[in-house]
């Protein structure tokens, strides 16, 4: 009989995961709190660097999923983990011989940077939001016409103790430069101005996009973090931020307000992690056994680790893992077991 | 008996102590008084043939011997020091009584009084009045049993109701030490002097007759000089370090209640008045519970108690100084009614840099007001990182169609309250100055400020005869009740944080409560209104940290939570703001709940 | 009042010069404080500024500068802060901004 292990969470971690582990003759079951998988990556336009549809890369994976007849828990929520099972709300229990935390993250509700006016303005959107505008094919504001002054400010509910994010969510930036040039290809006659305080681009072709968007899109970027928003008669949206490199404050008015909201760990973490005896790091994302060789392993045996649960990742970083993980759980069944 | 001088060498220490006690306390009194300034001498001179002076001395009796405020905040604290001070003035009178009673209208020595038993014991009386024993007893017990109660506070101070008790300086200790032995050596003397001469009430009277039988009668004689002695040096100590100690506080609580009848307050200007306020300080340390420093953060070294001490005693650090939030919780318990926040203000002001003439020179000729109105509206510098109060109210001022001119909308100059609390009056100065001139230029007649911090100083210290200062939550509170503002329910649950500003600053405690109650249902935290706990992000404090504060507004939010409400509401941006980082979900604050439910 | 224009303005084109600065100061102000070494230089705090709003003053710069042994102009120059605590609800790096504007005036200034 083949061994089972339960994925708690579905999204591109999760899915990945079971494909994985599928492919190694395991049996997965995937956990969903919501009605279907795919989770933040579902309704995500175009991935950074190469502009690849998210759904060239969704797409196969959830058809994987269903060709292969992976079980998939809908709109379960998982109340408490052990290496042998978890606990429904619903209180049912699914035994397995392990477990997958892909529970992932949590995003930024940018409502609690209450000066950005985010849900007080009508143009200030979040990055996701924009997403979900380019994915509908318009973006525009409020009032139906086309943006010409675009701010984008990096870093919202990342790096701000104020909010208790201390942590750097990683894709922002990169994700921030992709917008500038998406918007910059949408309306090339509008300004796009991105607000940040340190621009971090770590992985293969950022730093390039970084400098297309700059030269090649002239995108402006200004070295401040924004203050504060106000929301002018015409529902424009004056903005307030120093520009650190001439050392003087700077004030703009634009049509639009783009908020790059963090990743957060999600709020029910602690919970879940008490119950499976695990424990998290100081930014509230589960900690791994270490950086290295145990980074998909957990403090306990028989529960492992895939994507975000551990700390902000990039949807290319999540992918990659997965397998990392499946080879992981498929070489702890091995041992448990007893089998060559 | 006529030719009684009553003097034995063995009162010699009391003596001394007694006059010490006196001449220190009276230079002291003095000095502080000549001190004054004119304009407190004046009100002095003008209070003191008033009704005044007869409350006060009914305040004396209510607080320096019964001790009736302590007793309310905590009855078993409240007795210790009732039988100690009340117990200890009984048997003064009831002593001089008793002299008087026996030896006629004639001048006695105080330490005839003192050491009456010894100097009349009771085979030499004639006529001898047995209920003058017990009664005297009677009171030696109930001292008695505040010296243990005393005793059982420094040993478990939680007992007590108390969670800390205060640390002490050397001239505490000392006289702390000898307050302890005085009424257990009155008892040994006087009970040796029961054993041997007979007599005694119910209390010294049985321990004589114990002792007479147990102990061989030359022993008795070997002890009884001694113990005496033991008893005038325990009294002579306490004396000659009371002026210095803690134990000050007895005596200089009288003339601070008559200073205070007569209307003399503490200045944001250090003066001698200070000290009666300082001196008046008991140290029994009820300041201590309610600081949510100490509760929160473990601070044992700031809290009012030792600030006064430290001030007391000229080692006051500026640490100790800044180290406070100025939440005003342990003021509103403090039994002597010092103004500790005052107090604390005029020390900062004292530990500053002189600023230099042409400070905010910058001020001259700027007005980045907008509008124009009978109503003016200054949202606070904080306000502007929280948009949805300032849009609210906007909303609001539409929905009574109320014509406005809005100070600050696009920036304005701070209220002057912040560099107040960091002791920089005069710098402050210049910005009640300027904002004063501002609002009197475009002749508003009503202010209305969605900062608490901003409408104390207006109250306070900014002279705006003609302009009536209204925080949001009266002017919404108004409105409603005039019937100009209608609205609906709103159907959540709210629980309301008092802004320490607002409340225990302002006294604001039912206007934000009606607001919200007729919109939806209103549930109070455990500590509400005067109790209120304070969001740990006040300005007054530039000593704890960031994460200080977070641990402050996590302890203080988990409270409002626990309320189980749909949403917290607060009036104060910076309350908004730490609250909003500690909670589930953000607060709101009363305009945007009100905003959001105007019928039109 | 000679030095107000401090750290702005073409007139002072000298360079920091760390060789010879006097890091004592500027060492003991850490020392205090040490959360000011956090600084990444966002600008909040000189965005939200009250005073920044009506004159030139620049907090980020200020205590930057301080720093890097800078002191002259700097007591005078942070006069012009009102202490309204806006910068220190919008610090990023939950630096005690107001406490740092009291603690440099006070190792600057005459106190």
């Amino acid at each position: 009989m083949a061994k089972r292990v339960v994925i708690v969470g579905g999204g591109a971690a999760g899915m990945q995961t079971a494909l994985e582990l599928k492919a190694r003759g395991i049996e997965p079951v995937i956990v969903e709190r919501d009605i279907e998988l795919g989770g933040k990556a579902r309704g995500w336009h175009k991935l950074f660097p190469s502009f690849t549809p998210a759904s060239d890369v969704m797409r196969p994976i959830a058809d994987r999923i269903k060709a292969e007849r992976v079980r998939c828990f809908y709109g379960q929520e998982v109340t408490a983990i052990a290496p042998d099972g978890v606990m429904l709300r619903s209180g049912e229990r699914i035994p397995s011989d392990a477990v997958v935390v892909a529970t992932g993250f949590t995003l930024f509700d940018a409502h609690r940077k209450q000066e950005y006016g985010y849900g007080l303005y009508d143009n200030v959107i979040t990055s996701v939001d924009l997403e979900r505008m380019m994915n509908s094919g318009k973006v525009l504001l409020t009032d139906g016409t086309e943006p010409r002054r675009i701010a984008i400010l990096h870093c919202v509910g990342s790096r701000d103790e104020k909010v208790c994010q201390k942590h750097c969510s990683k894709v922002c930036c990169i994700t921030g430069v992709k917008q500038a040039i998406e918007l910059k290809e949408i309306f090339p006659t509008a300004d796009v101005f991105n607000f940040y305080m340190d621009i971090r681009m770590f992985g293969p072709g950022y730093e390039e996009l970084y400098r297309e968007a700059q030269q090649r899109y002239n995108v402006h970027f200004v070295r401040g973090r924004i203050s504060e928003a106000a929301e002018t008669i015409n529902k424009r949206i004056q903005i307030k931020a120093e520009d650190t490199l001439t050392g003087r404050p700077l004030k703009m008015t634009v049509d639009m307000l783009v908020l790059l909201v963090g990743m957060s760990a999600n709020y029910e973490n602690e919970t879940l992690a008490a119950t499976a005896g695990l424990s998290l790091a100081p930014n509230g994302y589960y900690r791994a056994q270490d950086s290295f060789l145990g980074a998909v392993r957990s403090e306990r045996e028989g529960i492992f680790f895939a994507g975000a649960a551990t700390a902000p990742k990039s949807l290319a970083d999540t992918l990659a893992e997965a397998s990392l993980t499946a080879s992981a759980v498929d070489e702890y069944l091995r041992a448990k077991f007893n089998e060559k | 008996m006529e030719n009684m001088t009553f003097f034995a060498p063995f009162t010699i220490p009391f003596i001394v102590g007694g006059v010490a006690m006196f001449v220190v306390i009276a230079a002291k009194w003095l000095l502080w008084l000549v001190r004054l300034p004119r304009v407190d001498r004046r009100l002095i001179r003008h209070n003191f043939f008033t009704r005044q002076t007869l409350l006060a001395v009914w305040e004396v009796f209510r607080e320096s011997l019964l001790h009736v405020r302590i007793f309310r905040v905590n009855p078993v604290l409240g007795f210790m020091h009732m039988s100690l001070a009340f117990g200890w003035f009984l048997l003064i009178v009831v002593g001089w009584i008793e002299t008087v009673a026996y030896l006629g209208w004639v001048w006695v020595p105080l330490q005839g009084h003192v050491f009456f038993k010894y100097f009349m014991p009771v085979n030499g009386i004639e006529g001898h009045i047995q209920l003058f024993e017990h009664l005297m007893d009677a009171l030696l017990l109930l001292v008695l049993m505040g010296v243990a109660l005393a005793w059982f506070k420094r040993l478990r101070s939680k007992m007590m109701g108390m969670r800390r008790t205060t640390k002490h300086v050397l001239f505490d200790r000392i006289a702390l030490s000898a307050l302890w032995f005085i009424f257990p050596a009155r008892l040994v003397a006087e009970s040796l002097t029961a054993a041997i001469y007979g007599g005694g009430g119910f209390l010294t009277g049985s321990i004589g007759g114990v002792l007479r039988d147990i102990v061989p009668s030359d022993m008795l004689s070997l002890a009884y000089e001694p113990a005496w002695w033991f008893y005038s040096a325990a009294l002579g100590v306490f004396f000659a370090a009371m002026p210095f100690s803690r134990y000050m506080h007895i005596l200089t609580e009288i003339p601070l209640i008559f200073l205070r009848r007569w209307s003399v307050r503490p200045t944001a200007e250090r003066k001698s008045y200070d000290r009666f306020e300082v001196e008046a300080c008991s140290r029994c340390g009820i300041c201590i519970d309610p600081c949510q420093l100490q509760e929160d953060l473990g601070i044992n070294d700031t809290q009012s108690v030792y600030f006064l001490r430290d001030r007391r005693y000229n080692m006051l650090s500026l640490k100790v100084a800044n180290n406070c939030l100025m939440c005003g919780r342990c003021e509103q318990q403090c039994p002597v009614g010092i103004n500790l926040a005052t107090l604390r203000l005029n020390s900062r002001a004292k530990r500053r840099n002189i600023p230099h003439e042409g400070r905010y020179k910058y001020l001259r000729g700027v007005d980045r007001s907008s509008g124009s109105g009978r109503v003016g509206y200054f949202a606070g510098c904080m306000t502007s990182l929280t948009p949805g109060v300032q849009r609210s109210m906007e909303q609001i001022f539409a929905a009574v169609g109320e014509e406005v001119w809005y100070a600050d909308k696009e920036g304005g100059v701070c209220c002057g309250r912040p560099l107040m609390l960091s002791g920089e009056t005069d710098a402050a100065r210049k910005m009640v100055a300027y904002n004063t001139d501002l609002f009197r230029r475009h002749n508003i007649e009503l202010l209305v400020t969605s900062c608490p911090i901003c409408l104390r100083v207006f109250r306070e210290n900014y002279r705006l005869d003609g302009i009536e200062v209204l925080h949001h939550t009266e002017y919404i509170d108004r409105l409603i009740a005039e019937g100009r503002l209608h609205l609906k329910a709103d159907g959540r649950t709210f629980t309301y944080h008092d802004p320490c500003e607002l409340g225990r600053g302002c006294g604001v405690y039912d206007e934000p409560r009606r607001v919200i109650a007729s919109v939806g249902e209103l549930r109070e935290p455990k500590h509400s209104r005067r109790d209120a706990l304070c969001c740990g992000a006040s300005l007054a404090n530039t000593i704890i940290d960031d994460g200080q504060q977070q641990r402050i507004a996590k302890r203080m939010t988990t409270e409002l939570e626990a309320t189980a409400c749909d949403t917290i509401v607060t009036a104060c941006p910076l309350c908004n703001k730490a609250i909003s980082r500690a909670a589930a979900h953000p607060a709101e604050d009363i305009a945007e709940v009100v905003a959001k439910n105007i019928v039109r | 009042m000679r030095n107000l224009n401090f750290g702005y303005g073409i007139s002072s084109p000298r360079a920091i010069n760390l060789d010879n600065n006097d890091l004592r100061k500027s060492n003991d102000i850490i020392r205090e404080m040490p959360e000011l070494q956090a600084c990444i230089g966002c600008g909040s705090c000189t965005a939200s500024c009250t005073a920044g709003n009506i004159t030139s003053f620049n907090f980020r710069k200020l205590h930057t500068s301080v720093r890097r042994g800078e002191y002259q102009g700097a007591y005078e120059e942070l006069s012009k802060c009102m202490l309204c605590g806006k910068c220190r609800l919008v610090c990023p790096r939950g630096i005690n901004t107001r406490g740092l504007v009291m603690l440099i005036k006070r190792k600057l200034g005459d106190f």
